[in-house]
């Protein structure tokens, strides 16, 4: 994941699927008045979307960590596809 | 005292010592060189050396067992009758996989020999086995309830997976069936996360602490790279393939990490310690990755349930809303606008009718009363009193006018108000705001609804296409064209239509209506509505011209009639359908 992408996600997944439960509900209780119903819809709308790009968002390839500079963890490459007749643990 | 003396002394009297071999050569037998202790204890431990050649292997009870902070440890070996201390050395002892406890019954292997400093016979001991269970066996019931005592398996201490991870740690072997399995799992059902691996042996010698290193590393960099969700894995094997997993080093980096760590280490009835440990235990690698992560096409089911849900609920609402201002449109004030006011006006001109009746009543009676009179006075001067019976018919018709005057202002205010109100219900302009409202959430439904739907995903484009399908647009462009529709009906029949026929409406520049001259002051700017347009003018003072024919005194109606210092042109046909007070005196 990109940063731009990272910073585009600012409700993580579990926090854009609980917001959007909310609006769907709001909007089924039909206690708001009309034109906010359609802000929330448009807002629930854009939910759906953004949670549609995260479930779709492309396969990637294991990344593989090595200890760096200062023991920290970093990417040192990408893990190839484990054949299937793969032997050993 | 004395004798005591004598006594121990007799005792070491080599003299008497040697009494066996006492004779004739007594005092000059030699004695033979001491030897030193160390030669001594040399000599025994050859003896023992040659007697019982290593290993021995020997089984008993474990007693006094002394772990020793060096790594070594103490114990006695025992039987019911005999004992023997023994020793294992720290680079025997720490490959024990058990801890060797009192009264555990061992078979151990090593040599004897002879503790040199204390000349002290002791078992040296190279490996040490249980009875009974294997060592493994037996080192994982020790571990686990050592572990269980101090809370590590605590259904409290469990922190919770997340539902919908953003990165997915792995540590496992980078060649194993495992990893394959994970990653495959992972991506088919949530590949939205991130998955990092951490390659580490995961058997053999060091496999636990590296093991643990890899558990420790991953947690301290999890914020960085996002892991919020860390699985510890190995495919199936032996007890011993999986042991590191069961080994106190992984156990604690487990129990220790603030990230939390699924478990999937063997196969189903493979139960590890680190199992036990783990926030979540998994039956297998593949169990750990599905519990890991949530599967993406039930979370798509539910997006596009929950769109379609919302969708159609905000439809229906839409519908309502049309309802309600069908309902508006239908209601009686926007079918017929004017026809309270016809109303009021058929009620003043029957009351100016009978007003009037009742006037020429009056007079008629008038006259007749001075009549009489008049014949008794015809000697004295007919004519004048004539004259003044007229005169005084003149007065009253003057104060009935006065007096209708009056009625007729206050006729002509309710209807001022009436028609302020209508004009504030505007049909048009309702309709303008109704319109416009219809309008602005059309747009912006279309704009929630619109060219997203290619955007939106496959599931969602259902739900979208549904909702485009039913044409919540189509909808609204229909009610806006009924709205039209209505809109023109009640333009005919607005004061607009009062306004064709040569009526004016003068504003005040607040746009308030003007229902008197004396509200507007001279050099005010004024602005009179007709028929076609909107003429701003400034009063130049009140219309004081004698010349002028009658009308002044009851110039409000609804529409205010007449000039305001602009030629506008004469109310006079309309004063009969609309102004009231100007069919009093026709």
């Amino acid at each position: 994941m990109t940063n731009d992408a990272k910073e585009k996600e600012k409700l993580t997944f579990e926090q854009a699927l609980a917001k959007l439960e909310e609006i769907v509900s709001a909007i089924e209780e039909g206690k708001v008045p009309l034109e906010q119903s359609i802000d929330k819809y448009a807002e629930g709308v854009e939910l759906v979307k953004q949670c549609r790009q995260i479930l779709d968002r492309a396969e990637k390839k294991i990344q593989l960590l090595g200890r760096g500079e200062g023991g920290q963890l970093e990417v040192t490459g990408e893990l190839d596809e484990v054949p299937d007749d793969a032997a050993g643990a | 005292m004395a004798a005591k003396r004598d006594k121990l002394y007799d005792f070491f009297d080599p003299s008497r010592a040697k009494g066996p071999r006492s004779g004739p050569d007594i005092g000059k037998e030699v004695i033979p060189q001491p030897m030193s202790v160390s030669l001594l204890v040399a000599r025994i431990k050859q003896a023992l050396a040659d007697a019982m050649p290593a290993p021995v292997t020997v089984v008993g009870e474990l007693s006094n067992v002394k772990l020793h902070d060096s790594g070594h440890v103490y114990f006695r070996l025992k039987d019911s009758a005999a004992a023997i201390d023994a020793v294992m050395f720290r680079a025997a002892a720490g490959k024990l996989k058990f801890t060797p406890t009192d009264g555990l019954e061992v078979v151990v292997e090593g040599h004897v020999d002879v503790y040199d400093a204390r000349g002290q016979l002791q078992l040296y001991v190279e490996r040490m086995t249980p009875m009974g269970a294997g060592s493994l066996e037996l080192a994982f019931r020790q571990l686990k309830e050592k572990l269980q005592a101090e809370g590590l398996f605590d259904a409290a201490s469990k922190k919770p997976i997340p539902r919908f991870p953003r990165a997915v740690g792995v540590i496992t072997s980078q060649t194993g069936a495992a990893v394959r399995d994970i990653s495959r799992t992972l991506r088919r059902r949530w590949p939205a996360a991130d998955v990092y691996l951490l390659a580490t042996p995961v058997q053999g010698e060091g496999a636990a602490g590296q093991i643990a290193e890899c558990i420790r590393l991953m947690d301290a960099s999890a914020s960085a790279l996002g892991i919020d969700t860390i699985i510890v894995a190995r495919g199936g094997g032996s007890l011993e393939d999986l042991w590191a997993f069961n080994e106190e080093a992984v156990a604690r980096a487990v129990f220790a990490a603030g990230t939390p760590i699924i478990s999937g280490v063997g196969h189903e009835v493979d139960v590890t310690i680190c199992d036990m440990v783990a926030d979540v235990r998994a039956a297998t690698p593949t169990a750990a990755a599905e519990l890991a992560v949530p599967d993406a096409s039930a979370v798509g089911d539910w997006l596009s349930e929950a769109a379609t849900r919302a969708t159609r609920r905000m439809r229906q609402r839409l519908d309502e809303a049309r309802l309600s201002l069908e309902s508006i449109r239908r209601s009686a004030v926007f079918r017929d606008p004017l026809g309270r006011v016809r109303t009021r006006m058929q009620r003043v001109d029957e009351f100016a009718h009978r007003l009037r009746g009742g006037v020429r009543h009056r007079v008629a009676q008038a006259r007749r009363s001075s009549e009489p009179p008049a014949a008794r006075l015809a000697a004295l001067h007919p004519a004048r009193l004539c004259d003044r019976g007229a005169a005084k018919a003149d007065s009253l018709l003057a104060r009935l006018r006065w007096a209708l005057g009056g009625r007729s202002k206050r006729a002509g205010d309710a209807l001022a108000g009436i028609a302020g109100r209508l004009a504030a219900l505007h049909p048009a302009r309702l309709w303008d705001r109704g319109a416009a409202k219809v309008d602005a959430l059309a747009a912006r439904l279309r704009w929630a609804l619109g060219g997203r739907s290619k955007q939106v995903g496959e599931a969602l484009a259902g739900a979208a296409g549904r909702l485009a399908a039913a044409s919540p647009v189509n909808r609204i462009r229909l009610a806006r064209q009924q709205v039209d529709g209505a809109a023109r009906q009640l333009d005919a029949m607005s004061y607009r239509r009062v306004l064709r026929r040569g009526f004016s409406v003068t504003r005040s520049k607040a746009g308030r209506i003007l229902r008197a001259a004396s509200e507007a002051l001279a050099g005010e700017m004024i602005e009179t509505e007709l028929a076609d347009g909107r003429l701003s003018s400034k009063v130049a003072g009140p219309w004081d011209n004698p010349g002028e024919p009658a009308g002044q005194d009851h110039a409000e109606a609804p529409a205010k009639a007449g000039p305001a210092g602009q030629p506008a042109p004469r109310p006079r046909p309309a004063r009969k359908a609309l102004d009231a007070g100007a069919t009093l005196f026709d």
